[in-house]
């Protein structure tokens, strides 16, 4: 854990607001592809789909090397208010 | 379940005149939805990509800034093809803007879901039952 691997904290954040809009992005092409009636604008989301899959593996890995990165637990460390 | 309009209007969701057109209705708004989605998803991707300094980071990002003006140009393209998209006629833009906003209102008026939509009693348990989720 040396300092130079981690990322700088404005880097981290503006990596955890990427990430999350990609995470929303990729539930929303999956979703929306059983709606939509034309097949090339489905084609074009399942491209969606496919490349915003690579890109959150990719930004994952990079991710791991935030300041604030702690081991995930399985389930979510906080309860969901109701 | 009460599902009586409250504001009725001229047509309810199961009249078959609202079919109409609706898939062109339908898909039109879905990809002017998607479109706008890639359209942020590349300023977010700029304003990250000049915020960082890890090469890794900067090299992941501005490749995935590419895919996204990519995607933003076949999404427009497929959009102007099928006439979704006017860059060009503002007139027939502003026609479909003000067609989608009407249709749109109109949907929005409309009661779709019954008056409790809280399905938890259905579940068999949550992911946060074991510490007490659902009392906090």
């Amino acid at each position: 854990m040396d300092q130079q691997q981690l990322l700088a904290a404005h880097e981290a954040i503006d990596l955890h607001e990427i990430i999350n809009f990609k995470t929303l992005g990729l539930a929303k092409s999956k979703l929306m592809q059983g709606l939509v009636f034309d097949q090339e604008l489905r084609a074009l989301m399942e491209k969606d789909v496919q490349q915003t899959q690579q890109a959150i593996a990719e930004l994952q890995a990079v991710y791991a090397k935030a300041p604030f990165h702690a081991p995930v637990p399985e389930f979510r460390p906080t309860p969901i208010l109701n | 379940m009460n599902m009586q309009q409250a504001d009725p209007i001229k047509m309810d969701y199961l009249d078959p005149a609202n079919a109409l057109n609706m898939p062109e209705m339908a898909d039109m708004t879905f990809a002017m939805d998607f479109l706008s989605r890639v359209k942020e998803g590349v300023r977010n991707l700029s304003v990250a990509l000049t915020e960082s300094v890890s090469p890794d980071l900067r090299a992941l990002l501005r490749t995935q800034l590419r895919q996204g003006i990519a995607l933003h140009q076949e999404i427009s393209e497929l959009m102007i093809r099928k006439k979704w998209f006017h860059p060009y006629g503002l007139k027939e833009q502003f026609q479909l803007d003000m067609l989608s906003l009407q249709n749109t209102l109109e949907i929005s008026k409309q009661r779709f879901f019954p008056d409790d939509t809280s399905r938890k009693g259905m579940f068999d348990r949550t992911p946060d039952a074991h510490m007490g989720g659902s009392e906090a």
